[in-house]
């Protein structure tokens, strides 16, 4: 897809440019090769969505290959800016399976040196994060016996933290197609026609406005588009709702979670609705949801860290009696397909979670996230949105306007 | 032709070039450029041999056996001579013998799954010499 390699484009990403970084940091650490596994990381130097096993091989020098399911390595050649001549499909036949194949790729690089190749392992609440697994491991181990094994994703998670322009705007695309699938859902819902719809309903109602605009795929791995009535939007704690079969009903609180994806640039936008008629109490819980948001996206900004954030909105709910409600946590990482877990390096207090130090830099990606839950009385709302942070505040891409209506 | 051809003779390849030539069109085979070695271990004799095919535009430039290491080739596909032979008679399908490890192939994938219909119009082909194994 050449396109991919045109500087004017606003989508454009300088993925040679990745490739060298990623190059000059293995050399620097002394790394011979580099073994990626993480779908994060085929995302970010392949420009392709592979959804199925892959891998992806980084020499020291020049292109790297890419291997995956034979059943989609044509579709991927096809889709990424690496030639069809470095993309490899792995099938159980003599000679092709992924551990074989890949094994006589890096011996082949190596030269018959004993050589450092550099892996990823780990852990995430992200099931599609894609480490090496244990029998991958040992597997190639076996293959590989004179190389020296090294966890080296700190080089992919460095050089991804801060994203670039095209990186930027794929989003902001993905977030116009999710508002899009805001507008398509609002107009569905008003003038009673929620009656008889179900969450499963208003998830594909969403998809087939977002599919139309151009959305690839409802990436997320929750269930696609996430929608939550009634006492679904209050699990305590929760925040997590793929949707059911369950009807919408009036009186009922309505939360729509959608997600749409542009080039592996990922929208992710919830909004929340009253079906009405609402009572004063539902009211209020929107009012102090709605309030919590419009502070919480004036706060963002460089230099502020994810413990300081939440100590001042925390402070805030507490202020006006709501704080039992909040969920405290208020973001969580995101960056090219795959990337969707925690915020910043590994380098926090507890390994492969969000550090709640780190410190915000200009033109770092999140989603800005919180949750509101009440059980008691089976009202919650949920809040998404892509944000840039900048020097001095924060961009919020999705621009669907912030409120909590009543549906009439 | 009545004689029986020991298999990977010289003779029996000079008999494979001509039948290949004679039986498959560039059009059959795809005007495919390519080249594949088939490296045969465990011969009767011990020996390791190869036959090595090279074709342009679906033209078949070199049909070489020989023993030893083989000329380099966009894929490698190395078996025992047995498994080779059951393949030639056409008691067995390549692609079961690598789905069944008796067969080892070097290359792309992707582009071995385009070939792989003319791999068998090819073994096709060398089935019909009358061979002694």
């Amino acid at each position: 897809m050449a396109a991919l390699l045109d500087p004017t484009s606003p989508y454009f990403i300088d993925f040679p440019k990745r490739l060298k970084d990623v190059q000059a940091e293995m050399a620097r650490e002394g790394l011979d090769v580099y073994l990626g596994s993480r779908l994060r990381t085929l995302s970010w130097l392949t420009d392709a969505f592979c959804p199925w096993r892959s891998f992806i091989v980084i020499p020291g020098e020049g292109l790297p290959a890419v291997f995956t399911f034979v059943i989609d390595a044509a579709r991927i050649a096809d889709d990424s800016w690496l030639d069809e001549s470095q993309v490899f499909g792995f099938a159980p036949m003599g000679g092709q399976d992924q551990i074989e194949q890949i094994a006589d790729f890096i011996k082949d690089l190596l030269k018959n040196r004993k050589g450092r190749l550099g892996v990823e392992s780990g852990m995430s609440n992200y099931l599609p994060e894609g480490w090496l697994t244990h029998y991958e491991y040992i597997q190639f181990q076996a293959a590989l016996p004179a190389a020296e094994f090294v966890n080296a994703h700190i080089i992919i998670d460095k050089l991804a933290l801060i994203k670039d322009s095209g990186t930027i705007n794929r989003f902001r695309e993905a977030s116009r197609i999710v508002d899009v699938g805001h507008q398509a859902v609002l107009n569905a819902l008003q003038n009673g026609g929620y009656k008889g719809m179900t969450e499963t309903e208003v998830a594909g109602l969403a998809a087939y406005a977002m599919r139309k605009e151009g959305s690839e795929f409802e990436w997320s791995f929750t269930g696609g588009n996430e929608i939550a009535s009634g006492y679904r939007t209050s699990y305590m704690g929760g925040a997590c709702t793929p949707a059911s079969r369950r009807k919408l009903q009036a009186g009922e609180p309505l939360m729509v979670d959608i997600h749409a994806m542009f080039m592996l640039g990922l929208g992710d936008h919830a909004h929340n609705y009253l079906l009405g008629p609402a009572t004063d109490r539902q009211h209020w819980h929107a009012k102090n949801f709605v309030d919590m948001v419009k502070l919480t996206l004036a706060t963002y900004r460089a230099g502020i860290t994810p413990s300081k954030l939440a100590e001042e909105l925390m402070g805030f709910a507490d202020s006006r009696g709501f704080s039992d409600y909040m969920v405290p946590g208020f973001e969580h990482g995101i960056g090219l397909m795959g990337d969707e877990w925690r915020i910043g390096l590994n380098d926090g207090p507890f390994p492969y979670w969000t550090n709640p130090e780190h410190v915000y830099q200009e033109n770092e990606l999140l989603i800005c996230a919180m949750q509101y839950a009440c059980p008691d009385e089976k009202i919650g709302f949920r809040y998404e949105n892509p944000i840039v942070i900048g020097s001095s505040g924060c961009e919020a891409l999705s621009r669907f306007p912030l409120g909590i209506e009543e549906i009439i | 032709m009545d004689a029986k051809l020991q298999y990977l003779s010289p003779e029996w390849r000079d008999q494979a070039e001509l039948k290949l030539k004679a039986e498959l069109s560039p059009e059959r085979m795809n005007h495919i450029t390519s080249s594949m070695s088939n490296i045969y271990t465990h011969c009767p004799d011990g020996k390791a041999r190869y036959l090595f095919f090279n074709y342009e535009n679906g033209a078949l430039k070199e049909l070489l056996a020989g023993e030893g290491e083989p000329p380099a080739a966009e894929f490698r596909i190395t078996g025992d001579y047995e498994t080779f032979a059951k393949i030639t008679r056409a008691e067995l399908s390549s692609q079961k013998a690598l789905m069944t490890l008796k067969l080892k192939l070097k290359g792309n994938m992707i582009k071995a799954l385009k070939l792989a219909s003319v791999a068998d119009r090819l073994n096709k082909v060398l089935s019909g010499i009358p061979t002694n194994f």
